[in-house]
């Protein structure tokens, strides 16, 4: 059987099952256009909604009932504002699919903290109140302005170490194809992933916490993973082709030859999350939802952004450097 | 291509299969009524306050600019509180730049009506510290940290001597008198005020030779001898103290003279039930995500496929195992949902590096190589791209677990912090791509050489391949 392996032509190495590879490089307009776009939508959405931050990082308060039965909402609302004057009051309802309960809401907006005897006060007149609502507190959360402003910062420091560790280690593993290119292009790739998660959260207005700091670490590892992929691949056939090749063939055929592979460990990837995010919405989880649903965008973007931004450009950037040469 | 024999492909996958088996359910007997757990499974994982329900807050001094030795104070009471209640997952931090005390506790196991207001002002209101003739007390009961906490004063106990007021400071040291040189002698000096020392010196006087015992609230802290007469103010107390024991003691005693109470700033609660809701959900989650992602590498890939699904499911016992504490050398992991994410997410990623392997065989045999000379080829060439992307993970992870975790990398700027729930996610990350290296790199690849050696897996069909002759 090995004797039928005969020694290939450039040419012929350079298909994939007899065809001519995907053009990756060739239809890069289009993927930078389309990303673009996104991004230009998610610009202007932030200027129109603004970014909305999570008490965790802004201050404020917010306490969680569970409730049984239908309530008279305009009744506790005017309840509960008549006892913070001071803050503005939004309530948001939900709904437990498994067992049946209401979830109420309440975020006091002033980022001032209620204090402990304002909240054991409206939990107690709340249940006075409504006494057949059976009103249960179940999560409360009061957040001082200043420490939460010092946790976003320390959630932005950690983003931005992990980003210029990831890079450093790309750049000194893929030296062989000009480590600096293959890193910076991966910081570009990196980039376009933050920026797809946090217009995310703008045009749905959902709001940024601590969750976000975390799904942004894990796509920031998990699109860098892919690219990662994808270079190992670039180096090899770079290795077998040899330095005559074209380095846009070259990209294409490896890009071509592992796609299949991001395009599978993406599926079982996301299969994952969207399972827990369907499961999050059933059972009414509200932060493993503000988890879940963010994921999956990071996932398909970091999958779509090594393959078609991040290469393409480092295929630009090595073509440019081979020209100033000559 | 070096032969592996054949046999081994079952000897690791029954392997796998057992270990995981006892990771999920542990393994334990039962002594009369006493559970013994030989190794631990699910069932002992510690749950985090987000699933278990528990309060998390931050107090200040209420207006005062206090000292780290008084904030250490604070810091002591809430601890004995903590201590004596029986509480053994709490955490607790002070913070000294910000002058700022940190906790967090899971309610208590017999809790009933989640009362945040009186759960914090239990813990924080102002200690009360008293002197006390004699040692009679009520009811003792084993503290968290597994000594005797003396509770509730009886008898001639009752009467008040003196309170925390008369305290102007106590410190621990090592007492320099003391002839015996073989064993450092560590004790408490106490310090106090002029009406202080007046009161003292009274009582003293009247109870020397008798015990005279130091209460903080409702406990007992100490029940010292007099030997003589104390006139001047200062006294000392000594006993068979271990430094850290002196300095708890010394810290206790500083509590009762605190000049500031100690003001709420920040505070949070999940009740039990919520929690418990969000615990059966993930468990359902990840028993689906694992029966679909099976299903799918096992119709993708077919003989790899199984290979992958054994090595996921050993990934799982690894992780799982990591969490609870199966090995003992490993101390036990305190779970919460972001950690119950991150392993249903690392379910999905974990069959990376067989996907990559999987598929690499497979171009290998297009291109007309046979299945040994695929086997070889695809796994060495696939090896550079699997370690360098999980290396990204791994920087990842440990971002994770410095930046929300207890020994906090970025707190000398930041302050301290309680343990985020996040960090139990960068936890799971973490031990998923290391579980991936021993499972779908290494034993992956020994059980796909080895089952390579039967001969009824010599079908290139069974590894992705077309059809013999076709």
């Amino acid at each position: 059987m090995a004797s039928n392996i005969k020694k290939k032509t450039l040419e012929e190495k350079l298909l994939v099952r007899g065809k001519a590879p995907k053009d990756f490089v060739g239809s890069r307009k289009i993927y930078f256009i389309i990303s673009l776009a996104i991004i230009l939508i998610g610009i202007v959405c932030n200027f129109i909604f603004g970014t909305t931050m999570d008490i965790q990082f802004t201050g404020g308060s917010m306490l969680k009932y569970s409730y049984s039965g239908t309530l008279d909402d305009a009744k506790l609302k005017s309840l509960v504002q008549e006892k913070t004057p001071d803050d503005i009051v939004t309530f948001s309802d939900s709904k437990d699919l498994v067992n049946n309960k209401n979830m109420l809401t309440v975020q006091f907006s002033g980022n001032t903290t209620i204090s402990a005897d304002l909240q054991d006060n409206i939990t107690k007149s709340i249940s006075k109140q409504f006494p057949k609502n059976s009103f249960k507190l179940e999560q409360s959360s009061s957040v001082d302005a200043t420490m939460g402003f010092s946790f976003l910062l320390k959630c932005l420091v950690a983003v931005a170490i992990a980003g210029v560790l990831m890079v450093l280690y790309v750049t000194i593993r893929f030296k062989k194809i000009g480590g600096l290119s293959a890193g910076v292009m991966g910081l570009v790739a990196l980039f376009h992933d933050l920026a797809i998660i946090y217009f995310f959260y703008v045009i749905f207005r959902m709001p940024i916490d601590s969750s976000f700091m975390a799904v942004a670490l894990m796509i920031l590892g998990y699109s860098l993973n892919d690219t990662v992929v994808v270079y190992d691949r670039v180096r090899e056939e770079r290795r077998n082709l040899g330095y005559k090749a074209d380095i846009k063939d070259v990209f294409n055929l490896a890009a071509t030859k592992v796609m299949r592979r991001t395009i599978i460990t993406s599926i079982t990837t996301i299969t994952a999350v969207v399972i827990v995010y369907v499961i999050a919405v059933i059972y009414n989880l509200d932060s493993v939802k503000a988890f879940a649903l963010p994921m999956i965008i990071g996932l398909i973007s970091g999958c779509y952004s090594s393959l078609c931004i991040a290469g393409p450009l480092w295929v630009m950037w090595k073509k440019r450097d081979k020209k100033a040469k000559n | 291509m070096k032969r592996i024999p054949k046999p081994v492909f079952f000897i690791v996958a029954i392997f796998i299969l057992l270990f995981s088996f006892s990771a999920v359910f542990g393994v334990s007997y039962y002594v009369g009524d006493n559970k013994e757990n030989v190794v631990k499974g699910i069932s002992d994982i510690r749950w985090g306050t987000d699933i278990r329900g528990g309060v998390e807050a931050t107090f200040e001094p209420d207006g005062v600019d206090a000292t780290d030795a008084q904030l250490d104070s604070a810091k002591s009471i809430i601890e004995t509180r903590m201590v004596s209640t029986g509480i053994t997952d709490y955490e607790l931090y002070a913070d000294y730049n910000t002058d700022r005390i940190i906790v967090r506790f899971p309610w208590k196991e017999d809790e009933k009506k989640f009362d945040v207001k009186a759960a914090l002002e239990e813990i924080s209101s102002t200690a009360e510290l008293t002197f006390r003739p004699g040692n009679s007390y009520e009811s003792t009961t084993i503290g968290s940290d597994g000594k005797y906490v003396y509770k509730t004063p009886t008898g001639d106990t009752k009467t008040v001597l003196m309170n925390g007021s008369a305290v102007k400071k106590a410190q621990a040291g090592i007492d320099s008198s003391s002839s015996n040189s073989k064993k450092s002698n560590y004790v408490v000096s106490l310090e106090l005020n002029d009406k202080g020392a007046k009161t003292f010196a009274d009582i003293t006087g009247e109870y020397t030779g008798k015990v005279v015992s130091i209460w903080m609230d409702d406990i007992m802290l100490s029940a010292p001898t007099i030997q003589e007469k104390i006139t001047g103010g200062k006294a000392q107390i000594s006993g068979d103290f271990t430094a850290e024991e002196a300095t708890a003691l010394a810290e206790k005693i500083n509590a009762g003279a605190l000049p500031f109470k100690l003001k709420t700033s920040s505070y949070g609660s999940v009740s039990a039930s919520l929690g418990e809701n969000s615990l059966q959900a993930m468990a359902t989650a990840g028993i689906i995500a694992i029966i679909l992602i099976s299903l799918f590498m096992i119709i993708m890939y077919r003989l790899p496929g199984i290979i992958a699904v054994i090595a996921l499911i050993g990934q799982m016992g690894i992780t799982i195992a990591a969490i609870s504490g199966y090995f003992t050398v490993f101390n036990s992991f305190t779970m919460t949902l972001p950690g119950i994410a991150g392993l249903i997410l690392s379910i999905g990623m974990g069959v990376d590096a067989n996907v990559i392997t999987s598929e690499r065989i497979m171009e290998e045999m297009r291109s007309g190589r046979t299945l040994d000379g695929a086997l070889d080829r695809g796994t060495k060439s696939s090896l550079s791209a699997i370690v360098d992307g999980n290396m990204t993970i791994v920087i990842v992870a440990i971002i994770l677990l410095l930046v929300f975790g207890p020994f906090n990398l970025l707190s000398f700027i930041f302050g301290q912090s309680t343990t985020g729930t996040i960090y139990a996610f960068g936890y799971t990350l973490l031990v998923g791509v290391i579980s991936n290296f021993i499972m779908g790199i290494g034993l992956s690849r020994v059980m796909l050489r080895a089952v390579a050696g039967y001969k009824f897996a010599r079908h290139k069909w069974l590894f992705g391949g077309v059809k013999d002759g076709e």
